[in-house]
């Protein structure tokens, strides 16, 4: 390439440099006008979730997970059998015996579920969703903080509502694994303008009746807290894989990929350099 | 053998003008000897062109339109072999082929590679803008997630905006009382058939037309006025191997870009396949936030700030309608923006933070400190254009050099 450095005064970078700080400004000012909602709603910042997608102890719990309490309910209707077996190193026999339950089933047949969607729509008022797709729809943060969100609400029909979904018409079906958890009120410190903790003339924290927080009540559940967070790990871990099984083949291949253009580039601009003395 | 070669070569070349075109356009055709990398993104749409082309091709062997083509294309990217390379290509290529050809227009303007005698070549290449627009609409509709369908909504319904025919015209383009598996065909047959030749005849004539009148170069410098007794610019080194060389390593450096994308961002953040996207259409539930993808969020945002529905849709087709005249605002004695005054700089520094600031505003949702932005945006993309006559034309400009 030749860029043409002479007459710098009036070098297009310049201009483009101006305009990419002037866009940095406007998003930060329209961003600090805008007081949206997050896509954990009344959550607040959804959890951050890390997928391991070469952890296969991690995504084979999550499938057994999936198959026993999601299952019954949710299908994987874009996802195949045989294919979760295979990346999951799950071997096949042991797959069907032990996850599969319809032995009309066949290796290749696609996860579409064991309910009708009509029977389902009629039961619950709205058919459960697929779930294949569901983390690169709602990202797997969002998945992995809703999991874990549900709390007693006697005014809904299952007894449960949740703060990411605020509504939402699904049981807790991991109630017995993680105990009754609940909104609770807590004192915690005010905190001052300035962004510290407000303190009184004798130096003690200020504090306040704050509502909305989730505490599980104690010996409820079969799972303690960390079990629980692994549980939802693995699981939201399996959906990730679903969402996109090729993502470690992908990056494997897209390293091969770049690396070659980049080579290519190099040599190409070693040569691109040589013809241009002709003219130089 | 090589004897027999040139005999057949010989036999072909005085039925069909082989090599003399392939002289003309390709191998000897004269190029300015000084330019910038602003000049290669026309190669780059062009390599764009054909990755969606091959990529295409592969898509339609895979793909199945009407109502099952959401599922038939969660099939290709899980079942068959390859089968996400070829549609990532084909989602990256499409965010790609509009940032390589806004990067383009964007150089014209710069430039004024519009001006006397290229303004047929600047037509030719708002067309094709224009084609690719609707080729890029009706593309994005074909996977049928909620977002395919809701902005296919927005779309087509602007078209019942218009007076009298509005109703019956959004019915027509349909073919249906609602968006449906009736639509999703249709708009494949154009997608993959109509706009793609409407688009290679408008590239054809775009390369044809530049072929006539030569490419112009950052000074503004008319290079054929000096050449040698050939009739050769002497400013001007032949295409090969020089510009092709040249060209080699802008492809290089894009394509290595590419592939970081294609392998480690598909999604682009969202930007290039929208999440919500990955939700089969469902016309019962509406989403949340409708945006299009971000090659459409400045005519979106300009869509959005004029308040009636008719308007919005004449404002945002004058925004786009207003490139084709540009050769013919530009009063400027001078092509190059290092030779423009002042005013010229103001103004297109001016365009393009607002073209920019409109872009992302169109991704997000509305507020009303973003409605006013999105005004006086809007306000400053029409000005920088009617006020193009006036400004040019009074400011004063910088003497030109004779040679490259």
């Amino acid at each position: 390439m030749s860029i043409d450095l002479k007459p710098l005064n009036y070098s297009p970078i310049k201009y483009f440099s101006a305009l990419f700080l002037y866009l940095f400004i406007s998003i930060f000012i329209t961003n600090t006008y805008a007081a949206e909602g997050g896509p954990c709603k009344d959550y607040g910042e959804c959890e951050e979730f890390k997928h391991s997608l070469t952890d296969m102890p991690s995504l084979q719990s999550g499938a057994s997970t999936f198959m026993t309490y999601c299952y019954g309910c949710h299908s994987l209707q874009y996802s195949r059998w045989n294919r979760v077996s295979s990346d999951l190193e799950i071997p096949e026999e042991i797959f069907f015996n032990s996850l599969v339950f319809d032995p009309s089933i066949k290796p290749g047949d696609l996860m579409v579920g064991s309910m009708s969607k009509q029977d389902s729509a009629e039961w619950f008022g709205v058919a459960p969703p697929d779930l294949t797709l569901v983390t690169r729809l709602h990202g797997s943060d969002w998945v992995y903080t809703y999991l874990k969100a549900f709390y007693e609400d006697s005014s809904k029909q299952y007894g449960v509502n949740n703060l990411v979904y605020p509504g939402v018409a699904m049981p807790n079906v991991l109630a017995a694994l993680q105990g009754n958890q609940q909104l609770v009120c807590k004192n915690v410190p005010v905190i001052a303008s300035n962004g510290g903790e407000k303190r009184d003339d004798l130096g003690n924290t200020i504090t306040e009746e704050k509502c909305g927080y989730l505490s599980v009540k104690e010996g409820t559940g079969v799972l303690n807290e960390q079990e629980f967070d692994k549980l939802i790990y693995d699981l939201t871990n399996f959906l990730t894989y679903v969402g996109d099984p090729d993502k470690i083949e992908r990056e494997r291949l897209g390293w091969y990929v770049v690396f070659f253009f980049i080579i290519f580039t190099a040599l190409s601009s070693l040569l691109y350099r040589e013809y241009q003395k002709d003219y130089h | 053998m090589s004897e027999n070669l040139t005999k057949v070569f010989n036999w072909i070349n005085h039925r069909l003008p082989v090599q003399n075109t392939f002289e003309r356009h390709l191998s000897k055709h004269p190029v300015p000897k000084k330019v910038n990398f602003w000049y290669l993104f026309g190669a780059l749409a062009a390599v764009v062109l054909v990755i969606q082309i091959v990529s295409g091709i592969w898509l339609i062997m895979l793909y199945s339109p009407g109502e099952g083509a959401f599922a038939s294309i969660e099939y290709m990217m899980r079942d068959v072999d390859y089968g996400w390379l070829i549609r990532y290509m084909h989602t990256t290529g499409a965010s790609m082929f509009f940032a390589v050809v806004y990067l383009h227009m964007f150089r014209g303007l710069l430039y004024g590679s519009y001006q006397k005698p290229r303004e047929l070549v600047w037509i030719f290449g708002c067309t094709i803008y224009l084609a690719m627009m609707a080729e890029g609409f009706l593309g994005y509709v074909l996977p049928y997630g909620q977002m395919s369908y809701w902005g296919a909504q927005v779309i087509i319904s602007l078209f019942g905006a218009l007076p009298y025919i509005g109703e019956s015209l959004e019915l027509w383009i349909r073919g249906d009382y609602y968006i449906s598996g009736i639509t999703i065909n249709r708009f494949f047959a154009l997608h993959v058939v109509a706009l793609p030749l409407v688009l290679i005849a408008l590239v054809f004539l775009h390369l044809v037309a530049l072929h006539e009148v030569g490419a112009g170069n950052p000074e503004g410098v008319d290079i054929e006025a000096h050449t040698d007794e050939d009739g050769v610019p002497l400013d001007s080194v032949p295409f090969f191997p020089y510009k092709v060389l040249n060209a080699l390593v802008g492809i290089g450096v894009f394509l290595t870009v590419f592939a970081i994308i294609m392998f480690f961002f598909p999604e682009g953040g969202g930007y290039f396949i929208e999440y919500a996207n990955y939700e089969e259409a469902n016309p019962l539930v509406t989403p949340d936030h409708i945006a299009p993808v971000w090659y459409y969020s400045p005519y979106y945002s300009i869509l959005r700030a004029v308040p009636d529905k008719l308007g919005g849709f004449a404002a945002m087709g004058a925004a786009v309608a207003i490139f084709f005249v540009v050769p013919w605002l530009d009063r400027s004695k001078v092509a190059s923006i290092r030779y423009k005054g002042i005013l010229s700089k103001i103004a297109l520094v001016l365009f393009g933070i607002s073209f920019l600031t409109l872009g992302y505003l169109g991704t997000v949702s509305v507020t009303e400190h973003r409605k006013t932005m999105s005004i006086i945006c809007t306000f400053i993309y029409f000005s920088y254009f009617l006020l193009m006559p006036i400004y040019t034309s009074i400011e004063k400009t910088k003497p030109v050099p004779d040679r490259l």
